[in-house]
């Protein structure tokens, strides 16, 4: 019985995970705590310790980067009283009252504030130069370039320094922690991991929400961005098909060495004059240029190496083997003992008790000869993971003269991932000349090629083709070394032999026989001139081009499966391109104290997509891939698309006094995707977007502490038609794959929409901007609501509709959502800094309107009816699927007579999939040389459903189910009397497998669904910039070497892994249904950087 | 310098009329590069026919089969169909592959009666098509979206659902339409129809046997059961000319797989070979073509290779089968199967029905017999229910194995075999099969029933609604059955629907009864 009180009810082992949950909040939020008190008290020191006596300064002050005195810095008071300055070596001497705040002022430096108490010689005081904050300037929509003061939307700047300082796989999960309000969906699919930008939440329930990505001016989405699917490929892929692989995209593949910095333009008003496809905001990137600034050539020398390895495992059990229902021994194979009891894939078996069994003989492929003793293979499993190894090395070379720069890089880098054979490789080479060829015309251009290649990635999800699938399968009685030698005896290359039950594939063979290759080119680049005509006008000519060439390839062996007995061989081609044209006239006027800017522009898109694929599903002789080999006919699977989008626009801004700045933008779109084979009506759209901002320190005579404050409030509006063409007119596709002789057509399964109209998001938005104490405190404060409508959505329908979804145009989601980002020196004391940035956002959307729908299903899981549902008050990413029944109190019913948890027949709320909150800490300390970063990241308030964990349980792998093996359980809750009363549930089962799988399993969809909160400690790095002595003796200019980590702990409740996972969909990464994912893991790196 | 000012904004302005304009070319650029903007009924045909019986023998073979003792999963988990007990999952696949072939059936409708492309043949097929599908649907679930069901491209995303007397009232007339339009004789593309290859006449009786399926259902329901009658004593007894029925084996309605491309074998595109043969075959199936040494069992003159016609493999002590609806952890052990495609005996392939033509059942003329021999025990038509029951016999095995009572081998054969062959004759009373007229009628109707069983073996879920009519054949009872013992009445409706037809999914189920699988269908009730 002692299991029976140890064991819980789901809901009570949820309230656990809560105060579980609890303990991790006090855990992880004690050292913030601590950190706020003592910036607390940082901020109050200097009147707790001033005394009244004049004190005597000596001492020199230096820059910061190379050690110099500073000549003819002055010294003032807070009454701003001059107190001395410094001589031409940067010495100071000076008298003042004990406990005066002094300041250290030079211009091109940032200010020093310093309180002493007591007299002091030899003082080193380190002057930063200036990064110019106050007049800092912002890369918008169209690259123009605009003083952050004067925009009216919210921004965030990433210098490209802060994506390097621990480089991840793709980069773009540095982002993470370091901008409020944005989101990553990962893929957790292969060494490739692609990422999905979510900006401000969701608010298209069509799931159209990916943020724009822009490079140097080429929106990369919906080119070499875009993420292609291979037909037919799902990561639930239970009926033996090829499993997805993450074949990544050229958002992946930017170089973070080469990114100068990432403006994150978060609202629609932001991307207005991006047009349709930026109405989930923007992220944009500029890569490097070469600098005029320094003499002569710069050569900069990037080596990093990195290592990982997998940081949190399922809590797998290791007490009970291969079996069912407690059996009282083990047989592989029908033997002496008894009959077979090792077809199962549960580990509901006899217990590890010293007994020996007759068990599997991986050197016979058979049962072995005598009885072995049954062990655990504690760990066994997981052992089948690596180190995964990353190689980064890049140099860079970068120069020139008044009138031309340029920079040049080559970089290389060599993965090799957590699973045998698999990673990638990767040389990208990017380009950037800037010509001043007269005082009138400068011509540009950038230029990044990338080639990307992997023998090898794998299959992700759950399928028998999966390694994540094997995982799951696997015994903790059996050693997986034993499937090493993955062929049959004597069968090598035709037959696989795996031991237990049929479902999954040996993982060996799938590491070496399934063979997912890919090949991609790409290049993007832009060339642009600019001519002034006067100091007035100008016109800016640019044409930019994204266009990548992928060549895949599907390896199978013979026996990969039910569907592909004689192998399989697949190819695909992509080829895609997109080529932008675009004008800008600006007209820049300044009459007295007023400014005026006028900008007109147009551009031309055009978009093309091609992929053929080839499949030869059956092939003659084994191993051998190629097209000539196959055993039936060939099958083509063609998809191609094309669209064109046609735009002019218009900005005019307005500036008073250096304080108060006005923009006005308006646009139209005409898409051709809107358009049918029959008309083009409804193709074009017009938006507009006004915002403004004054800066209010400026015309206010504000108190000393604020040192910046400005206010801004935007309105705007951005329609879009969406990136996929035809689905406005019903057309026939070719039914069955193409297999019928002759050709035969089927009616589509998704019902076009004649009449589909473009999506019309409107936002307001109000912020703040405010820096205290000489900039010392920063504050970053947007507020934004708005809605909307019209989406277009893939709407799940009854199947009786003689369809299985349908276009349209429906429904209005407000969205309403709050970021805050704070920065601050905390610290600043001789050689030692300390500096923290936080950031807070929360966004929550109510579904408004569904065009009289009461409800649209947008999403559906594998299993227990999980499925994301979208209904009138509801909010985007809702949860729901069948659960526990339950008493009115809330307790689980179980069932009197078999002691079964009952499950509802009609699907319950479980809760919503997107996060309520997300926050994240970072701080920076540094010492002479020295630095060290730290930054956590959390969210809170999200759930998803865990396909790995029903699995897991339903099999009896984990720990949880080892409470009342096999001397009963009691279910926690009540029963349901015949005369309608409850009373406690007093039913012990002895059938325990049965039991967890009504807890947990395949039909309960609320078992298995947990809280995805958690902590992370994202980044971590630590490095050591060699002095100015040391590098000039070694002929070097800069030199530094750091150490990092990244993804170090997660605490969260999430049982499996990750749970920021995301899940393959096709092109897209979806979240709320975990199906198979792969480990998340834990980086540690080294990085040294040179500079010649 | 102004020059080129003007110039340039002369340019720019153009520009900007050419974008403005540039949305002419929209009607081209989006128009879909790959898919055809129209179809043919012929290019129609095919693959819905393909898609309707595929889904409707995977059902089969998970569900229909293990409810109707045909074969047992060897299970101790939960939820087993054979146990009365199955996930609400099971619900989606038929409702979801079903109606969405429907959609092409209609569209096959339409089309053949434009003007450009006229063909009543295609017509009359597509009718026939849509009721054989309609009945399936509404024969598992009970009422189901019909007069509202298929209009999407009208507007209607949350049809209502209709009671299963309204549905089965128009299916009867649907199936009179079709009688008359194919009454015309239209040629059509024999490429096109995968079922008789082009044969119109055969898709007529194919239609009218299905008319007296579906009036047989409904024979026995109080309200309706006098006009129904009456419809069958006129198509058998007063008018058979204008509805003809099959009248051989060669009108059987069978989906045959070749094998190559889109007509390979659902069991072999969507079952795992070792899945194939996990369930063991029950004793009820088994046991009965044992004792009649019923010849499909039979190896040494109708078997080839060491395997007998259907593929059965043989258990510890010879064709024995386990018996189905046993207790959890009772140790059952399997016993003959069904060998998969790749199963070897004697090192060379087997005869096997993972990969047989004939599995594609729809109707077969052996089915049609059975009916009309109840309808003739039960007074409803004039003919011989002994005749009637014996051509069935006959027309199962002959179905199977067409030289019969010759070898497989034997190319001799010049007539079929009658049911007043010797040879039948003898095989009838050696298996103590022969028709007893003076028993009671619930002893005919088991005789009937139980050989009809057999008949229906692979017919989409056949045997289940049958059984659910009638009861018979009176299946033995295990101790481990769930439901109280009492074989399902329907599947629940998929989950999904109470999300996206909520408000009709409510009043569907306040008219019915609860969305179990214990509550009976409209007909099925008294």
């Amino acid at each position: 019985m002692r299991n029976n009180t140890e064991h819980n009810s789901s809901r009570k082992m949820r309230k656990n995970s809560t105060q579980k949950f609890t303990d991790y909040w006090r855990r992880a939020l004690s050292p913030i705590l601590v950190a706020l008190l003592l910036l607390g008290q940082l901020l109050l020191s200097p009147s707790l310790y001033a005394q009244n006596g004049t004190i005597i300064l000596k001492g020199t002050i230096v820059d910061d980067e190379n050690g110099q005195g500073i000549p003819g810095l002055t010294i003032r008071d807070n009454t701003k009283k001059f107190l001395g300055s410094t001589n031409d070596k940067g010495d100071f001497t000076f008298s003042t009252i004990s406990g005066t705040a002094l300041t250290f002022t030079m211009i091109g430096y940032e200010p020093v504030n310093r309180t002493f108490t007591r007299s002091q010689d030899g003082l080193t005081i380190r002057l930063k130069p200036a990064t110019d904050q106050l007049n800092e300037v912002v890369v918008t929509a169209l690259g123009i370039k605009r003083e952050e003061k004067s925009l009216g939307y919210a921004t965030t700047t990433i210098q490209g320094t802060q994506l390097t300082d621990a480089v991840s796989g793709n980069w773009t999960d540095a982002l993470s922690g370091k901008v409020a309000g944005l989101n990553l969906v990962r893929s957790n699919a292969g060494p490739t991991g692609s990422i999905k930008i979510i900006l401000r939440g969701e608010n298209n329930l069509g799931g159209n929400n990916e943020a724009l990505v822009v490079v140097d001016g080429v929106v990369i989405n919906s080119g070499s961005g875009r993420r292609t699917a291979n037909a037919g490929e799902t990561v639930y892929g239970t009926g033996s098909d090829n499993m997805p692989a993450d074949y990544g995209g050229g958002l992946n593949d930017i170089n973070p060495e080469d990114i100068e910095n990432v403006t994150v333009l978060k609202g629609p008003g932001a991307a207005a004059l991006y047009g349709q496809r930026g109405a989930n905001g923007a992220v944009i990137i500029t890569t490097k240029s070469g600098s005029s600034k320094r003499k002569g050539l710069g050569i900069t020398i990037n080596s990093n190496a990195s290592l990982e390895s997998v940081n949190r495992w399922p809590d797998l059990q290791y007490e009970y083997g291969q079996g069912l229902a407690g059996a009282g021994y083990y047989s592989y194979g029908a033997g002496p003992d008894g009959a077979s009891t090792s077809g199962t894939s549960s580990a509901y078996g006899p217990k590890f008790d010293g007994q020996s069994f007759y068990q599997y003989d991986p050197a016979t492929q058979a049962q072995g000869k005598t009885r072995t003793p049954w062990v655990p293979y504690t760990n066994g499993v997981n052992s089948f993971f690596d180190v995964g190894q990353t190689y980064t090395n890049s140099v860079s070379v970068d120069g020139g003269t008044d009138n031309t720069t340029a920079r040049f890089s080559v970089t290389n880098v060599q993965n090799k991932w957590i699973t045998p054979n698999t990673g990638y490789g990767r040389n990208s080479v990017a380009l950037s000349v800037n010509s001043k060829v007269n005082d009138k015309l400068t011509i540009s251009s950038k230029v990044n090629y990338t080639n990307k290649f992997s023998d090898n990635l794998p299959g992700a999800g759950y399928g028998n083709q999966s390694l994540m699938y094997w995982y799951i399968f696997w015994q903790p009685s059996a050693d997986p070394n034993g499937l090493r030698n993955y062929w049959k005896n004597g069968q090598e290359g035709r037959a696989i032999q795996y031991p237990f039950s049929s479902f999954p594939e040996n993982p060996y063979a799938i590491s070496y026989e399934f063979i997912n290759k890919s090949v991609r080119s790409g290049i993007t680049g832009n060339v642009q001139a600019a001519y002034n005509f006067t100091k007035e006008l100008s016109l800016q000519v640019r044409t930019a081009l994204d266009f990548s060439y992928e060549q895949r390839e599907q390896d199978r062996p013979y026996d990969a499966g039910t569907k592909l007995p004689k192998g399989s061989y697949r190819t695909q081609n992509i080829y895609s391109q997109e080529a932008t044209s675009d004008f800008l006239l600006r007209y820049n006027k300044k009459v007295s104290d007023f400014s005026i800017s006028a900008t007109a522009g147009g551009s031309i898109l055009r978009n093309k997509y091609n992929k053929d694929e080839i499949r030869a599903d059956s092939l003659i002789y084994p191993q051998l891939y190629s097209v000539s080999n196959s055993a039936g006919v060939l099958v083509s699977v063609p998809d191609k698309s094309r669209y064109n989008i046609n735009s002019v626009y218009g900005l005019l801004s307005l500036g008073y006094k250096d304080y108060l700045y006005l923009d006005i933008t308006g646009r139209t779109d005409w898409t051709s995707i809107l358009a049918t084979p029959e008309r083009t009506n409804n193709s074009g759209f017009f938006y507009p977007s006004a915002s403004a901002s004054f800066v209010a320190s400026d015309f206010f005579k504000l108190p000393k502490t604020i040192s910046f404050a400005k206010v801004r409030a935007s309105y705007s509006q951005v329609g879009s038609g969406g990136t996929t063409p035809y689905i406005t007119s019903y057309t026939y596709p070719i039914a069955n794959g193409g297999l019928f002789p002759g050709g035969a057509l089927q009616n589509p399964l998704v019902l076009p929409n004649p009449d589909l109209q473009p999506l019309l998001t409107t936002t307001y938005e109000v912020g703040a901007d405010i820096r205290l104490f000489n900039n010392r405190l920063n504050f970053d404060l947007a507020l934004y609501s708005g809605n909307t409508k019209n989406q277009i959505l893939y709407r799940i329908v009854d199947r009786s509709t003689g369809y299985n979804q349908t276009i349209i145009n429906a429904g209005r989601v407000n969205n309403k959502g709050i970021e805050l980002a704070v920065n601050g020196t905390i610290l600043q004391t001789g050689a030692f800094k300390w500096s923290s940035t936080g950031t807070f956002s929360s966004n929550k959307n109510v579904i408004a309107d569904l065009n009289g729908d009461s409800s649209v299903v947008l999403r559906t899981g594998p299993v227990a009816g999980g499925q994301i549902v979208a209904k009138v008050g509801g909010s985007m990413g809702d949860l729901y699927g069948r659960g526990f029944q339950r008493s009115p109190d809330g307790q689980i019913i179980y069932d009197k007579a078999t002691g079964f948890a009952k499950i509802t027949d009609d699907v319950i709320y479980l809760g919503n999939t997107t996060p309520k909150f997300k926050f994240s800490f970072g701080n920076e300390f540094s010492y002479k040389q020295f630095r060290l970063n730290v930054l956590f990241d959390a969210q809170v308030g999200g759930v998803a459903h865990s396909l790995m964990n029903y699995k897991l349980v339903e099999q009896g792998k984990t720990k949880n189910t080892l409470p009342g093996r096999y001397n009963g359980i009691i279910g926690d809750g009540v029963n349901l009397n015949a005369d309608g009363t409850y009373s406690k549930n007093t039913t012990t089962t002895f059938d325990v497998d049965s039991y967890y799988r009504a807890q947990m399993g395949a039909d309960n969809a609320e078992g298995s669904t947990f809280s995805t909160d958690f902590i992370k400690f994202r980044e971590a790095r630590f490095d050591y910039t060699f002095s100015k002595r040391i590098t000039s003796s070694l002929g070097l200019q800069r030199a530094t070497i750091g150490v990092y980590g990244r993804n170090l702990f997660i605490w969260t409740p999430w049982p499996i892994f990750d749970p920021e996972f995301g899940t393959l969909a096709g092109t897209d990464i979806v979240q709320g249904f975990e199906t198979g994912q792969f480990p998340s893991t834990r980086t540690f790196g080294l990085n040294l950087v040179i500079g010649l | 310098m102004k020059k080129i000012i003007y110039s340039t904004i002369l340019t720019l302005t153009c520009s900007v009329m050419v974008l403005t304009s540039c949305k002419k070319d929209f009607t081209e650029i989006n128009t879909d590069p790959i898919n055809s903007p129209t179809s043919t009924p012929a290019q129609l045909l095919a693959p819905a026919l393909v898609n309707t019986v595929g889904a409707g023998m995977l059902r089969n073979r998970n569900f229909n089969n293990e409810l109707m003792q045909v074969t047992v999963s060897l299970s101790d988990a939960d939820a087993q169909v054979f146990r009365y007990e199955y996930r609400r999952t099971f619900a989606d696949y038929l409702w979801n592959s079903w109606f969405v072939q429907l959609t092409n059936f209609k569209d096959i409708y339409t089309k053949a009666g434009e003007t450009v492309t006229l063909n009543k043949s295609y017509q009359g097929i597509a009718l026939i098509s849509q009721v054989w599908i309609f009945s399936m649907l509404s024969d598992t679930y009970g009422d189901i979206p019909y007069t509202d069901a298929l209009k999407a491209r009208e507007g209607i995303l949350e049809p209502k659902f209709d009671t299963q007397k309204a549905i089965y009232l128009d299916m009867f007339a649907k199936l009179e339409e079709a009688n008359t339009l194919l009454a015309a004789n239209t040629s059509i593309l024999a490429s096109s129809d995968p079922i008789y290859a082009g044969n119109v006449s055969k898709w007529r009786k194919f239609g009218n046997s299905l008319y007296l399926r579906l009036l047989m259902r409904l024979s026995g329901k109080a309200e309706v059961s006098a006009t129904v009658i009456a419809k069958i004593k006129q198509m058998v007894d007063t008018s058979p000319g204008t509805y003809p029925v099959m009248a051989s084996n060669d009108d059987s309605a069978i989906l045959r797989w070749t094998g190559t491309g889109a007509y390979t074998s659902p069991y072999v595109t969507n079952v795992r070979e070792q899945d194939w043969r996990a369930p063991s075959i029950s004793s009820f199936f088994i046991d009965h073509l044992r004792d009649w040494q019923h010849p499909v069992l039979n190896i040494t003159t109708y078997g080839k290779g060491g395997v007998n016609r259907w593929g059965i493999a043989q258990g510890k002590s010879g064709f024995q089968g386990v018996p189905s609806g046993y207790l959890p952890g009772a140790g059952i052990a399997t016993e003959s199967y069904f060998y998969s495609s790749a199963s070897l005996v004697s090192s060379a392939l087997v005869t096997n029905l993972q990969n047989d033509p004939l599995t594609g059942m729809i109707l077969n003329y052996a089915e049609l017999n059975f009916a009309l021999s109840e309808a003739a025990a039960k007074g409803y038509i004039a003919g011989s229910a002994e005749n009637y029951y014996k051509t069935g016999i006959l027309n199962t095995i002959t179905t199977w194995l067409p030289n019969w009572p010759n070898a497989t081998a034997s190319t001799t054969v010049t007539t079929p075999a009658t049911i007043t062959d010797a040879a039948f004759t003898s095989y009838l009373s050696a298996a103590d099969i022969t028709w007893n007229n003076s028993a009671s009628l619930d002893a005919k109707m088991e005789q009937i029933h139980l050989q009809k069983y057999y008949a229906l073996f692979l017919v989409d879920l056949e045997q289940w609604f049958e059984y659910r009519r009638t009861g018979h054949p009176v299946l033995p009872k295990g101790a481990g059955l769930k439901n109280g013992g009492i074989m399902p009445a329907r599947m629940t409706y998929p989950v999904y629907i109470q999300s996206a037809n909520p408000t009709n999914y409510k009043s569907a189920v306040a008219a019915q009864g609860a969305d179990e699988i214990y509550t009976q269908v409209w007909w099925q009730k008294p």
